[in-house]
This record gives C-alpha cells, sequence and structure tokens, in this order.
C-alpha cells in the first residue's frame, strides 16, 4: 500500500509540476534528462574469489556495450555471457569475466542493470571500477542507493522490507565501525578539517547576506572567506594530484631494482619472480637493457624492472642501458638499491658513509625520502657472520639510513625479512586493501573531492556579481565533502534512511 | 481611486462597528472563527473566507486591527520573501504593504536576486486603514469586538485523529458561546503577557490594552494539556521627531523608483518624490555607561527567559559587544505623523533612565521620548504539538498562528494566518487540510522548521534557512505560488490567477525566443558593442546564453532582436533573473523531487508508539510519541531516531496502510 501511495504521490508531483508551468517548463526537461547512472561493487569487500560489480540507471546499457565490447547489442536478458572487459578510453584488456543485462522494470531496482562478474583481485576490481567512472553520466554509488532504487520502483516487498530492519541495524555497526577506522586517519583528520573551514566559510558569507544590513556583523568579513576558499581549494587539489596510490593497485607499483654492475640485481629480479627471466652472469654488465616483468607480491600488483648495472662505460650499447636504467628509477614508486657486500669498506664505522655516497649515485636526489627506496646487501654468504652484525649494529646507529636488508641470492638467506619489508613498502604505497577497501573508497572520495573543488570555483565566478549564487558554491562543496566525513545536509532525509547500507546492495 | 475609498472608510467603520456587537453574533454557528486582529489574525479571516467559509474574527478592538505594534516597517532579508509569498496566494499584507509604504527600498540589491530583500517604511495609519477596508468589505466575514475566555471541546471524532475536538468558543463578560468547527488562535503576545519597565511589571500583551483573559491560557495549559513555553520580546521608545537633530545624522534615502511588493500592483501608493527619507545615527560610550547603572533596575533584562538574538534590545547588545558603536535607525512613523522609531533602540529600563539614554546619542541629546519602551514576556504553545497545516494535534478544529507558535515579525505571523487559514477553512467545508513543501515556498519553510523542530528562541525567517534559495526567489513567488493557489488551494481570485498566468507565459516565451537566437561570439559583439564578451568560445552562444554575461541586459538584446523581442520588455528584468538562474535550479531539481517524496511518505497521527507490535526502543519510542513527526521525513531528522527504527515504522505503516484514514487523507497531498 505505502508503495503504491508513494507511486501515486510521484504521479501527482509530476502533474502539478507541470501545472506550475514556467519554472517547471525548465524541470520538464531536466525530468526528461535521465537520473544519473549508478555503480559499484555488490559483492564482500577485500580480497574473494569472484567479485560483482553492478551498473543501474539508463545509461547501463551503453556501460555493458562499451566495457564489454559488445559493439552489436545487448545480450540476451538475464544470460551470462563470458566477455573481455576492457577500458573504454585505454582499450586496455583489464579481466575476463561474466556480463549479464538485467533491463527494466524487471530488475532489483526496476531500472536497466547491468553486471560484472570479474575476479575478486583489488586491482581488478579498482580497475573495473575506474573504467566506468571515465563512462560520460556514470559515477560511483552512495551508500544503500542501490537499494533506494530499488525502493522507490517499490521493488521490496513486505518481508524484504521486514529483513531490512535488522540488517541495516547490523550494517550501520560494520560501517560505523569501518568508518571510524578511516575517519580516525590523518584522512579523516584532514576531510574533517576541510568540512569545518568550509563551513565556517559558508556561515560568514551566509551572515554577510542575511545580516549585513544592520550592523551585526564585522566589516571585512568576507575578506576572510576570499583568502580561505582559494587556499582551502589548492589543498584538495594538491591532495587529488599526491593520491596516485588507488591508481598504483590498478595498475601496478613500479619497482625497480638498480645499483652497480654485478651487485645481484638480475639474480634477485629472478629470485621475485621465480624464474630466470633474466640471464645472469658473473660478468659486470651483463643486464644492459630493462628487463620488466608484473608480479603479485603478497596481493599486490608490482610492475618489476631489472636494469642496467651503474656505471661509466666507454660501450655506447651499455651507456644507452645505463641511461635507461637512470630513467626508470627516476619514475619508480619504489628503488630496490642492491649493493655488493663485497664492495663495502672493512672499515664497518665507515660503512654508512660508503651506502650515503652509494645512494646518492643511485637516486635522483629528489628522491631520496623514506618511502622511495629500500637498501640491500647482497652476497651476505660471503662475509663473516661476525662483519656482518657489526655492519647491522653501525646501521642502526645511523638513524637517516633507511631500514636495510642484508641477505644472499645465493644463499636465499635473509630473503624472508626481505619480502616482509617489501611487502610492507607495497602495502603503504597501495593502501591496505582489507582496511576499509581503499579503492573502493578512493573511486568515492576522489569524485567528491573533485566536485567540491569544482563547487568552489563557482564562488570565485559569482563573487562579485551574485553573492547567494556564490554562497551556492559553498554550499554545494561542502555537501560534497559531507558525502565523505558522513555529515550530509539534514535536507537529504531519504539518503539518511539508507545511507547506512552497505554499497551496492 | 483610493483616495475616494478612504473617505468610504470612516462611514463602513462606523456602521460595521455598530451592526456587529457581540451579542448579535451570539448563538450563531460559523464555519470558521479567528480570534485575535493582528496579522496573523486578519490574514487567517481574510484566507478562510477566500477559500469560502463563513468566518468570524473576534478581537478587542476593531480600531486596533491591522495595528503595527513595533516597527513601522514591512520585509527585509527573508522577510521580503514571505511577504511576496503571502501577495501570492492572494493575502493582504503585500498590497496593504504598497498603500501604505513611504519608503521603499530593495535591501541586498548587490547580492544576487535570490536573496534580495524588499522592504518599506510604513505609514503606520495608512497600513491599519488598508487592513480595515479590506476586512470590514468582505463577504462571508463578520468582525466583532469581544474576548475569548475559553474554548468549547468535546469529545474527538474517533475516525480521525486526536483527543478533543473543538466546537467553539465562549466570550468574556456574560459568557455567550459562538460555535464553530474550527478555531483559529491568533493571540500574539497576549498569552498570559506580561509588560515590564524597570522594576514594573503589568499583565497585558501590548502597552494600553487591557490583558486578555487568562481563561484561554488555562484552558489550553490544563484542559487541553498543551505544552507551553515562555519568550519575551521588546519595543523601543518613540520619540518626538521635532525635537530631534537630523543634521548630526546620516540621511538614507530610498530607492528612486519604489518597487511594490504585491505582483498584482505596478506601482505603490506613494509617488516616488513623496517618498520621507530615514537616518542612520550611532550610540556612544554613554549609552554603555546608562545600561549599566540602570542594570539593576531593569526586571526584564535579569530574567532568564529566551528573547530573540536577531533583534536585540540595546541593552543585551551593550551587554553583548561592549565599548562598540551600534546603529541606531531613525525611522518615520508616517508621513504626517509627529513620532520617529528608533530601531535598535528596543528597551525596558525606567522611564527616566530611557531618556537619559537616548540624550546620550548626539543626534538626540534634546530629544523627548512621546511613549517609553517596554518588554513583553508570553506564553507560546510549543508547535511541535502541530500538524503542518496548523491544527494541533491533539485537538480537531484548533488551528495555531503567529506569535502563539514561538514566531516573531508581522511576515512570520501573516504568513502562518495565510496558512491556517486556508486549512481552517478546507477543514470546515470537508476538504482534506494541505502542506506546503519547504522546496516550493519560504511558508513551507518556515512551518516545518516550526513543527518538526519547535522553538528555542523567537523564530525569525532568514534567507539561509531555505536550502533551495536559489529557487525559492522573491521574483519568483507568484509562478510558485498563485497557479497552485487557484487550481489546487483555491485561495486565490481569477484575476489574480489570470495576470500570473500571463506572465508565466510571456516569461516562457521570451525564453524560448532567446534560446532560438543563436550566434557566435563575434557576431553577437558586432550586435552588441557595450558589452564584454570573450571572443575565445568557438560555439554558438544563444540569447539566453548572453544574458549570463554580467554586464547584457534583456533590454540591450532585445535592441538587437526588435522584432523578436520587443514584446517581452514588460518582463526585462524578470527575464534576466530567470535566464542566470535557470542552470543552478535545474541542478537542484532532482533534489527538490527526492524530498517532495519524503515528505509524502506519511505517518499516521495517532500512533500509539508504546504499544506499536514493532521493534523499537525505549528511547526512540518516547521520541516518536513526544514529537509525533508526521512524515517519514519528519521522523528521519529527528535526533535519537535509528535507520532501523525507521524501516520498523515504515513496515508497520506499510501493513496497517490499508485501514489507516489517516495515511489515505494526508495522501491527497
Amino acid at each position: 500500500m505505502m508503495f503504491a501511495c508513494c507511486r501515486r504521490n510521484t504521479f501527482l508531483i509530476t502533474h502539478k509540476r507541470l501545472r506550475l508551468g514556467f519554472r517547471c517548463a525548465s524541470s520538464a526537461s531536466s525530468t526528461a534528462e535521465p537520473a544519473d547512472t549508478i555503480f559499484a561493487l555488490s559483492s564482500g569487500q577485500g580480497r574473494c574469489g569472484v567479485a560483482v560489480v553492478r551498473v543501474t540507471g539508463p545509461a547501463a546499457g551503453g556501460a555493458l556495450r562499451r566495457v564489454a565490447g559488445l559493439s552489436c547489442g545487448l545480450p540476451a536478458p538475464r544470460t551470462a555471457l563470458l566477455r573481455s572487459i576492457v577500458h573504454p578510453q585505454s582499450k586496455e584488456v583489464l579481466d575476463r569475466g561474466l556480463v549479464l543485462w538485467f533491463p527494466g522494470p524487471h530488475s532489483f531496482t526496476g531500472e536497466d542493470i547491468a553486471e560484472f562478474h570479474i575476479h575478486g583481485g583489488p586491482a581488478v576490481i579498482s580497475g573495473v571500477l575506474q573504467a566506468l567512472g571515465s563512462l560520460p553520466g556514470l559515477r560511483p554509488a552512495e551508500a544503500g542507493e542501490f537499494t533506494r532504487r530499488a525502493f522507490h520502483a517499490g521493488k521490496l516487498d513486505l518481508t524484504e522490507v521486514e529483513g531490512l530492519g535488522d540488517l541495516i541495524h547490523a550494517e550501520t555497526q560494520a560501517q560505523r565501525r569501518q568508518a571510524l577506522r578511516q575517519m580516525a586517519g590523518d584522512l579523516g583528520h584532514l576531510y574533517n578539517g576541510w568540512s569545518e573551514q568550509l563551513k565556517r566559510c559558508l556561515a560568514h558569507v551566509e551572515a554577510f547576506i542575511d545580516f549585513s544590513e544592520g550592523d551585526l556583523i564585522e566589516d571585512g568579513v568576507l575578506n576572510q572567506v576570499d583568502i580561505a576558499v582559494p587556499q582551502l581549494q589548492m589543498e584538495i587539489e594538491k591532495h587529488l594530484c599526491d593520491e596516485r596510490r588507488g591508481e598504483r593497485l590498478r595498475s601496478g607499483v613500479q619497482v625497480v631494482i638498480a645499483g652497480s654492475t654485478n651487485a645481484g640485481k638480475s639474480s634477485l629480479f629472478n629470485i621475485l619472480c621465480q624464474r630466470p627471466a633474466a640471464i645472469v652472469s658473473p660478468i659486470a654488465g651483463t643486464t644492459r637493457d630493462i628487463v620488466e616483468t608484473s608480479l603479485d607480491i603478497g596481493g599486490f600488483p608490482v610492475l618489476l624492472s631489472d636494469t642496467a648495472g651503474l656505471r661509466d662505460t666507454g660501450d655506447c650499447v651499455e651507456r644507452e642501458g645505463v641511461r635507461r636504467a637512470r630513467q626508470m628509477v627516476g619514475l619508480a614508486d619504489l628503488t630496490l638499491v642492491l649493493v655488493d657486500s663485497m664492495q663495502l669498506p672493512q672499515e664497518p664505522q665507515m660503512v654508512s658513509g660508503f651506502l650515503s655516497e652509494y645512494l646518492k649515485n643511485v637516486l635522483p636526489s629528489a628522491k631520496d625520502h623514506e618511502q622511495g627506496y629500500v637498501l640491500i646487501l647482497n652476497k651476505s654468504d660471503l662475509l663473516p657472520k661476525e662483519h656482518i652484525s657489526m655492519i647491522q649494529n653501525v646501521l642502526t646507529q645511523t638513524s637517516d639510513m633507511a631500514p636495510v636488508s642484508i641477505l644472499s641470492c645465493h644463499s636465499r638467506e635473509g630473503l624472508d625479512d626481505f619480502l616482509t619489508l617489501l611487502q610492507d613498502r607495497l602495502k603503504t604505497l597501495c593502501g591496505d586493501p582489507l582496511a576499509g577497501s581503499p579503492s573502493l573508497t578512493q573511486t568515492r572520495h576522489r569524485a567528491h573531492l573533485q566536485k567540491c573543488v569544482d563547487a568552489l570555483n563557482q564562488y570565485y565566478e559569482y563573487r562579485d556579481t551574485d553573492l547567494a549564487l556564490a554562497a551556492e558554491g559553498l554550499r554545494l562543496g561542502l555537501s560534497s565533502l559531507g558525502r565523505i566525513t558522513g555529515k550530509v545536509g539534514a535536507e537529504d532525509i531519504l539518503d539518511v534512511i539508507f545511507r547506512d547500507f552497505c554499497i551496492g546492495k | 481611486m483610493l483616495r475616494l475609498r478612504g473617505l468610504l472608510i470612516q462611514h463602513h467603520f462606523l456602521s460595521n462597528c455598530s451592526a456587529r456587537t457581540a451579542s448579535s453574533v451570539a448563538c450563531r454557528e460559523y464555519d470558521v472563527i479567528v480570534v485575535g486582529g493582528g496579522h496573523a489574525g486578519t490574514e487567517a479571516a481574510a484566507a478562510a473566507t477566500r477559500i469560502g467559509a463563513e468566518t468570524l474574527l473576534i478581537t478587542q478592538k476593531i480600531e486596533t486591527i491591522g495595528a503595527l505594534s513595533c516597527n513601522p516597517s514591512l520585509g527585509g532579508v527573508g522577510k521580503g520573501q514571505l511577504v511576496k509569498e503571502v501577495d501570492a496566494l492572494d493575502g493582504l499584507m503585500g498590497r496593504a504593504g504598497d498603500y501604505a509604504g513611504v519608503h521603499f527600498s530593495i535591501l541586498n540589491r548587490r547580492k544576487g536576486p535570490a536573496v534580495w530583500g524588499p522592504r518599506a517604511q510604513l505609514d503606520r495609519g495608512r497600513y491599519k486603514e488598508f487592513i480595515q477596508l479590506e476586512l470590514l468589505n468582505m463577504p462571508r466575514l463578520t468582525v466583532i469586538e469581544g474576548s475569548v475566555e475559553g474554548l468549547l471541546v468535546s469529545t474527538a471524532d474517533p475516525e480521525q485523529p486526536g483527543k478533543h475536538t473543538v466546537t467553539g468558543v465562549r466570550l468574556a463578560d456574560g459568557g455567550n458561546e459562538i460555535l464553530s468547527s474550527s478555531v483559529i488562535l491568533t493571540t500574539g503576545t497576549f498569552l498570559s503577557g506580561s509588560l515590564f519597565m524597570g522594576k514594573t511589571t503589568s499583565p497585558g500583551g501590548r502597552m494600553g490594552e487591557p490583558p486578555s483573559c487568562s481563561g484561554l491560557t488555562h484552558s489550553l495549559r490544563e484542559i487541553l494539556g498543551l505544552k507551553l513555553g515562555r519568550l519575551k520580546t521588546g519595543t523601543p521608545p518613540r520619540i518626538v521627531k521635532e525635537t530631534v537633530d537630523f543634521s548630526l545624522a546620516h540621511l538614507h534615502l530610498p530607492d528612486l523608483r519604489p518597487t511594490p511588493f504585491s505582483f498584482i500592483n505596478t506601482h505603490t501608493h506613494c509617488k516616488p518624490e513623496e517618498q520621507i527619507p530615514c537616518h542612520l545615527t550611532y550610540t556612544t560610550p554613554g549609552v554603555d555607561r546608562v545600561v549599566r547603572e540602570s542594570l539593576h533596575m531593569n526586571s526584564h533584562i535579569q530574567q532568564d527567559t529566551k528573547g530573540p538574538r536577531y533583534c536585540p534590545s540595546i541593552e543585551s547588545r551593550v551587554l553583548r559587544f561592549p565599548g562598540r558603536q551600534h546603529q541606531v535607525w531613525l525611522e518615520p512613523e508616517g508621513l504626517n505623523s509627529d513620532l520617529l522609531y528608533p530601531q535598535g533602540l528596543s528597551m525596558t529600563m525606567p522611564l527616566e533612565m530611557q531618556l537619559r539614554l537616548i540624550r546620550e546619542i548626539p543626534a538626540l541629546q534634546r530629544a523627548d521620548i512621546h511613549t517609553p519602551g517596554y518588554g513583553v514576556q508570553y506564553d507560546f504553545v510549543c508547535p511541535t504539538q502541530l500538524f503542518p497545516w496548523l491544527q494541533l494535534k491533539s485537538i480537531q478544529g484548533l488551528f495555531l498562528a503567529g506569535q502563539i507558535n514561538g514566531t516573531t515579525g508581522y511576515e512570520e505571523a501573516a504568513a502562518q494566518g495565510l496558512w491556517a487559514g486556508i486549512n481552517a477553512g478546507r477543514t470546515a467545508l470537508s476538504m482534506p487540510p494541505l502542506s506546503l513543501s519547504r522546496t516550493e515556498s519560504y511558508i513551507g519553510v518556515l512551518i516545518d522548521d516550526l513543527v518538526g523542530h519547535g522553538v528555542t528562541e523567537p523564530y525569525r525567517m532568514f534567507t539561509s534557512r531555505a536550502e533551495f534559495r536559489t529557487s525559492l526567489r522573491p521574483d519568483n513567488a507568484d509562478l510558485r505560488l498563485t497557479p497552485k493557489g487557484f487550481e489546487e488551494i483555491g485561495c486565490v481570485s481569477s484575476p489574480r490567477y489570470l495576470e500570473a498566468v500571463r506572465v508565466r507565459q510571456g516569461l516562457s516565451e521570451a525564453l524560448s525566443a532567446l534560446k532560438s537566437i543563436t550566434m557566435s561570439p563575434s557576431r553577437w559583439k558586432e550586435k552588441l558593442r557595450d558589452a564584454c564578451i570573450s571572443e575565445t568560445k568557438s560555439t554558438l552562444i544563444s540569447g539566453e546564453e548572453m544574458l549570463q554575461y554580467k554586464d547584457v541586459s534583456f533590454d540591450m538584446v532585445a535592441s538587437a532582436f526588435p522584432e523578436i523581442l520587443s514584446p517581452y520588455l514588460e518582463f526585462s528584468e524578470r527575464i534576466k533573473i530567470e535566464a542566470v538562474y535557470r542552470p543552478h535550479c535545474e541542478k537542484q531539481q532532482r533534489e527538490m523531487e527526492r524530498m517532495r517524496e519524503e515528505e509524502s511518505l506519511s505517518l499516521c497521527p495517532d500512533i500509539d508508539y508504546f504499544s506499536l507490535p514493532v521493534s523499537l526502543s525505549d528511547e526512540v519510542r518516547e521520541i516518536l510519541d513526544r514529537v509525533r513527526p508526521s512524515t517519514l521525513g519528519a521522523a528521519m531528522r529527528l535526533q535519537g531516531v535509528t535507520p532501523a527504527a525507521i524501516v520498523h515504522l515504515l513496515n508497520y505503516v506499510t501493513r496497517t496502510g490499508r485501514r489507516s484514514r489517516a495515511v489515505a487523507h494526508t495522501d491527497c497531498f
């Protein structure tokens, strides 16, 4: 009954609006204009065998055709079809998976739905989500938005509604924990801080609009806003540029092995890819070009490169190899700096000085921050144990040195410790997919942050001509931020009802 | 014409007074009884009669109907929007303002049309004259003098929500009873009102008028069990004009071309050159000193009762912002009035201190006080006990409007009065009540805020309260409300409706015509030599888009294409505003629709939340029982109501929806 009446009301509203005429003549065009098409990961978060990504809305069919390369038409309704999933811009194949087509109104939401059943790795999921996000008219779903659409289409029957109460309760708790986890971190601080700043700006403008004719408002209240808004916008833009972690997850972390000749770079390379992909020989300068391979290290996608040993040489081929190696290091997310332990100075006190020089030679100056490299002393089997522990002692006392791995590619000693260290680094670089599914949240965060930045432009655009529209820009910006920090405006009542639902359910 | 009618007033006034004494209407039955003749009461009575209800207005003195008891001005930022909306629904206030205004200006002129604040200084006498002329000549409306002592109440109709039903009112002095199925209380500050000056307190709601009967408060609190609260407000002393040295104040001139409030007026009654100025002056450190010295003899200020933060007394301004200069506007009380209204100097100290205080201001150093300032404390009924159609949830047929609901300001009162009058009339005539949405009007925002959140201080309208401010503009109130007022509500006369339809048609044609003109930027530049158009765009630009440039006016475009656009020159300003705002309004459409859908999910008003056989925590049950939200949307906004509770509630309503009459009738909205 409730649903029937809700449908009837929708009809009445439309009817009313037609009669309201002029204002609605414009709104009629926006009603005819299709609603947003939204997408989300519908299956559980974190790594799993198969992941389901759902798209609902008028552009779902188009999205399915473009991403699944179905140029001649849509598949038969409700029939699984095995397709390559392709990025619509780069044409890169992201995965092979099942696609399904549920034309409206006989679907969960009553709208057209496309489903992608893909492999559950974070890189694949993130890749498919980003591919969908790049299509015009598609945006990531808000929490519970699928359910809300189903609700509005009258698709939830009584038993479902009955069950929902308990479901929401459980998921509210889970979601709150997840949100807390995300929001307790630096990112949460950052977003909340922006939100507070923007709220203040908006409050100032509103005060100026509503009160300046009396004397309750200080002069120059807008000047503060004029300073704060561009600062805020710049900060957010910078954050958007810096945030490459989601992309790393998709395209793989660029890891480069570099060092002087004959340090054992290719040996390490072969160990990491568990096959003799690069030629290993005792002759210095064996590797001349870049050797690349894609790997999964601890669940993280890695694009690993072996490079030519860095040395001055008269051989023009090898010189080109060294140039390429340096270029590769410049582009890397993580450089594994390999050192031949036999080259270390005999005197342990000299070791840290030697390593600093060595690093300066391998890494371009801009890159020598902690995150960028791991120092590896190879061929530890060739040094006496006492000597190694002495070097270790010296290095732990030198605070400006990143943690150093001492290992032997030959005896495989120290390799496990190195792999743990490497995984930790990769985890930081990609974000931990198990902690609140960053690939997923980041797609949303980016979309909302970008919207916020765009909305703030409206402030400048109208600052001097129409303060009401300028304030509207701040309002829109704030509500975009609010969708990340969870503080959605009171007006979004239905959003609030369903916000505590899991995305895409 | 109006002047001629002015002469007729006296005649009508007298005949009405003599013809309609309290005794002559006793034992009659009316569709609607309105108690109170202030801004809420007059709009309520007028709206009820427009709906078609036989209406009785009971006021203490016919002479004070339409009195401006505080400031001699109307409109402003936010409030101006309300005046325009009341006018769009064919209310009195806008036209009365156009008749009585003596100084018109649009506030916020530089801040964008959505927040323009149409405002006017009024001639008190003329305002009253207009309102009385309208009311006393209104068909189906009877006006009597009298004081209401109590409400007649019987047991509720079990088919409808509520514990009681109102059947009429009992008058004081003789105890005559008048029957009616709908009663609107608009008693303003008279509900247990007390006046404060210095350390003296006397009962009353307005200086110089008898207090209203305490019987009404008793009825509301003790018999009907309503929750009441207490608020305070105040008014400044009136100053003798000829004792003021205007050379020591800044002259403030009105707009050269006065803009009427009403959509059906093309000009104001006052000619542009007849308008009179205001003056602006400032407080001095001496004012601070007098405030401090008089604090111990100022009982109004010492009380905890909540006063308006936005229209503070000079005492609270000095206490909150010591050492600052505060603005004091010297406003005329009328064309021929000998008095000035010093806006910003509302005060409650003893009379001799009031005189000392104003004389600390240079322009007022020899000024005399005609009437002292004073404070008022009064009861209000917590408005969360109301439906969005302003009827009490627990009492069938009893409506409240104005300050009794915790608001402040003429415009807020008039807006509620109008809406209560419409619904009281509809209820009496067995039509379903109506709500206005936040998405379509400031009146909707006002009422939704009141019934949804209640008040902790006197509620005043601000533009920032309206989330869809860009769409709810003063310029388009007629398009938003007049057609609806005629077609759905029935409170708008047909000439006004036809005018709104004509305007709507004209605007729509003009915008289509503008869209049909498309040219390259360079061609536009040739056509409009004065405008700065960036030629970087290579795409074609439509006439509508051209108007989005700051310097391009409709007149400019029309002069380039006179054959297409000259028929629409009368809408010039409105077309420009529409062209600039349309893209922004379209962005808001989807959010507005979502809100309308939420507002349409109604909750049966007589649900017994404590025995409801669904899984709800006691805390949630208590909140729901206390507030009794009328829609699911309102329930969701309540603090402490969990999403899980909402779904359980939805489930319950869905199951019982078939049987629930309440759902059926609110469903009509």
